[in-house]
């Protein structure tokens, strides 16, 4: 009887171990699939970018977005603020979620690593980092925006992943007192949200993506496709907008044709198929464009099984973890992404100064976030109530810097 | 006899859990007993809990329904569809919403009777055909603009600080232990579970009533898709996206046996409120979601575990008595 109850006791034990493992399995199995949703983000809306589009070409040179933007600010704060720039500084201990679309995701780790890093500078505890266990959860994160407001946190920190789903739960935090400040994805109606902390503005993305192109292919340019997520993916649909838009607009870009669009649907496998038949289907195809990190790590893949990397190029928006081998082995040249380090660091510290009354999150108002330097607040043009701060700028990784 | 022995102990192990995971979180959290956190632990789930009574009723037919959170979905932008393309008034795309589920329910319960192919691969086509008919119905986008008293439904109180979801709550376990225990409905749905055969022969009409158990299970799970889309105030494709196994769990780990014939209500009752606290606990303590998942996967497991054990502890006694009352027989002849 009594070894009885010690198998069980056993059988127990092991049985947790191996859920825990394959727990942490399926989170890696995810990381994948989602580190595109991780970019993704935004998409919901900024399907509303188009009008910021077409004002976008004339700073064609490179950072067209943030020169529209400092414009839009020093015209504004102009009156209102006079450039007093508030550096944000250690204020006591601060209690904060950071709340990710997924747990397993590498670039969500990565703005973990750069929240903590901001909590240290300013004496503060490491964030809260939890979230749903899978990105295909989409209102799970509701659950732990309710439960954040239940434990009275000091600032809730989203990439908000349900849409406007997620609203009666922010309204919830907002009426608790406690700021919102959203990073990666806002929340759609800006109600309830302090701040957004965009990555970088779409129209550069596109403006980066043409530049990419034009350094592979050099000045005789030549032709190229663009492999994208799903046909509907509105943050990717944006980007490839503003490259097109980029590339009729600008005449430095003029040898550059682009022949094909195909989606791969975020799916490894239908990517590398579909890379394939753009090769097939375009003998002079130079360049595979991927704006998805799926894509471009799937065609870059596909590019090296096939010996073409010589004749077929790959770039776009790629993890420099999953990139490397085909960065060093000449098939993805180049490619870019924004820092999710430096994401999760500006983050922290504007929720910091937001919830500690350092900053006000109005139209105007300048902060300086430790290393990264001075932002300010501005009015989010891609939507219709909203405020955000434009991090960028995009790191290009190539065979030099990985 | 031996069942009701059975689920006895069950509960009172689960009565354990219970308690053991409530002190947990009362050490653990300060927020944990507040009224608005049990607002809350109902109401973020109680779409969830009444899809997991009517899976009860399934199960103990010796039946599964894998489709329920597929048909959450579906209902919900049917009724999403109806409302932006149609001019009906709202109370009638509910209704119209209830009767699609509800058909759905028909027509798979009829292929699972007239076919006599298991209800696993039925309800498993089910589960993957009603979610891609809801990608068609609203494709990648989210549909709002509900009228007030509907969203209301979801998100307000309804008698002092009650939201209607906790009074649903105790009304649907309550109708549910009648049904289950006290009609001649829930006798059959046991008989049926353990032994069809017997059932038929005793002139049970076994089809008809799987056949009405999928139409039920259906429907409940349009009005839970309906309920959850009033709380989000939005519906979209992927609603309750993978919503079926959790309820699985909670209702094996409520001591029902999913070979049918055998459980109650009262230990589905103390499994919900187990995984909500669990939950609960986990996300007020600051745990991520995968170990969440994880903690709730050991409980699923220990509980089968214990179960099984429980089994043979009570089977071994019954012999023991057996043969001691045989001895007797014996030794008086």
């Amino acid at each position: 009887m009594k070894s009885r109850t010690i198998r069980i006791a056993a059988l127990v034990a092991a049985a947790s171990l191996f859920i825990a493992a394959c727990g942490s399995d399926d989170d890696a199995d995810t990381a994948t699939t989602e580190a595109a949703s991780g970019s993704e983000p935004a998409a919901t809306e900024p399907a509303g970018t188009e009008p910021a589009g077409t004002e976008a070409p004339a700073g064609t040179e490179a950072p067209a977005g943030t020169d529209a933007a400092a414009s839009d600010t020093t015209a504004d704060s102009g009156a209102a603020a006079t450039g007093d720039v508030v550096a944000i500084e250690a204020d006591g201990d601060f209690n904060a979620l950071l709340l990710p679309k997924c747990t397993g995701n590498a670039v969500f780790d990565q703005a973990n690593e750069g929240a903590i890093e901001a909590a240290g500078e300013l004496g503060a505890a490491d964030p809260q980092f939890s979230a749903p266990a899978s990105c295909a959860d989409t209102t799970g994160q509701i659950e732990f925006v309710t439960n954040a407001v239940t434990q009275g946190v000091d600032a809730i920190m989203i990439s908000n992943n349900a849409g406007d789903q997620v609203q009666t739960a922010v309204d919830d935090a907002d009426a608790a007192g406690i700021p919102v400040v959203a990073w990666d994805s806002p929340i759609p109606s800006g109600q309830g949200e302090d701040l957004f902390v965009a990555q970088v503005d779409f129209d550069e993305t596109g403006v980066v993506m043409a530049d990419m192109a034009l350094n592979i292919l050099g000045d005789d340019g030549g032709q190229f496709a663009i492999l994208s997520a799903t046909p509907d993916a509105a943050n990717q649909n944006a980007w490839i907008a503003a490259m097109e838009e980029a590339l009729t607009s600008d005449p430095k870009y003029a040898s550059l044709e682009l022949v094909d669009t195909v989606y791969g649907n975020d799916d490894a496998d239908e990517s590398y198929n579909q890379a394939l038949a753009l090769v097939d289907s375009n003998p002079d195809l130079e360049l595979i464009m991927a704006p998805t990190t799926v894509g471009i790590a799937a065609a870059a893949k596909a590019m090296q099984d096939e010996g073409l990397c010589e004749t077929v190029k790959v770039s776009g928006l790629g993890l420099p973890d999953e990139m490397r081998d085909f960065t060093t082995a000449g098939c993805a040249p180049e490619f870019a992404l924004w820092s999710f380090v430096d994401l999760g660091y500006l983050t922290y510290y504007a929720a910091y100064g937001i919830a500690k009354g350092q900053i006000e999150a109005a139209e105007g108002t300048s902060f300086e976030a430790g290393r990264m330097g001075e932002y300010t607040i501005e009015k989010d043009p891609t939507r219709d109530n909203g405020l955000r701060i434009v991090m960028g700028p995009f790191s290009v990784y190539n065979a030099d810097n990985l | 006899m031996r069942d009701w022995l059975l689920q006895r102990s069950w509960n009172a192990l689960l009565g354990a859990v219970l308690l053991a995971s409530v002190v947990f979180n009362i050490a653990q959290s300060d927020g944990y007993l507040s009224i608005n956190n049990f607002v809350n632990l109902f109401e973020l789930s109680i779409e969830k809990i009444i899809v997991v009574v009517a899976m009860t009723f399934v199960i103990v037919a010796g039946e599964i329904d894998l489709s329920v959170a597929s048909v959450m979905g579906f209902a919900a932008c049917v009724m999403a569809s109806l409302h932006e393309r149609s001019g009906l008034p709202f109370w009638l795309i509910l209704l119209v919403t209830l009767v699609v589920s509800a058909l759905i329910g028909l027509i798979q319960g009829l292929i699972i009777t007239l076919l006599e192919l298991p209800s696993l691969v039925v309800t498993l086509a089910g589960l993957i055909a009603w979610r891609g008919a809801a990608r068609i119905l609203v494709e990648d986008r989210s549909v709002g603009q509900y009228p007030d008293w509907f969203n209301s439904m979801g998100q307000d109180d309804l008698i002092g600080p009650l939201p209607f979801a906790i009074l649903l709550f105790v009304g649907v376990l309550a109708l549910g232990a009648v049904l289950l225990h006290r009609t001649v409905v829930g006798r059959y749905l046991y008989v049926i579970g353990d032994k069809p055969d017997v059932a038929r022969y005793s002139g049970v009409r076994v089809d008809r009533v799987r056949t009405s158990l999928f139409v039920a299970s259906s429907t409940v799970a349009g009005l839970a898709g309906i309920l959850f889309a009033a709380r989000l105030g939005t519906a979209r494709a992927d609603l309750a996206y993978g919503f079926e196994l959790e309820i699985i769990t909670i209702v094996l780990l409520g001591g029902v046996s999913i070979f049918g014939g055998s459980g109650r209500m009262s230990g589905v009752a103390l499994a919900i409120l187990i995984v909500l606290n669990v939950r609960n606990g986990l996300g007020l303590a600051g745990v991520d979601g995968s170990t969440q998942v994880g903690v709730i996967g050991v409980i699923l497991i220990a509980s089968v575990l214990v179960q099984n054990a429980l089994g043979r502890v009570t089977a071994r006694r019954q012999r023991q008595q057996a043969n001691a009352e045989l001895a007797a027989v014996a030794s008086t002849a």
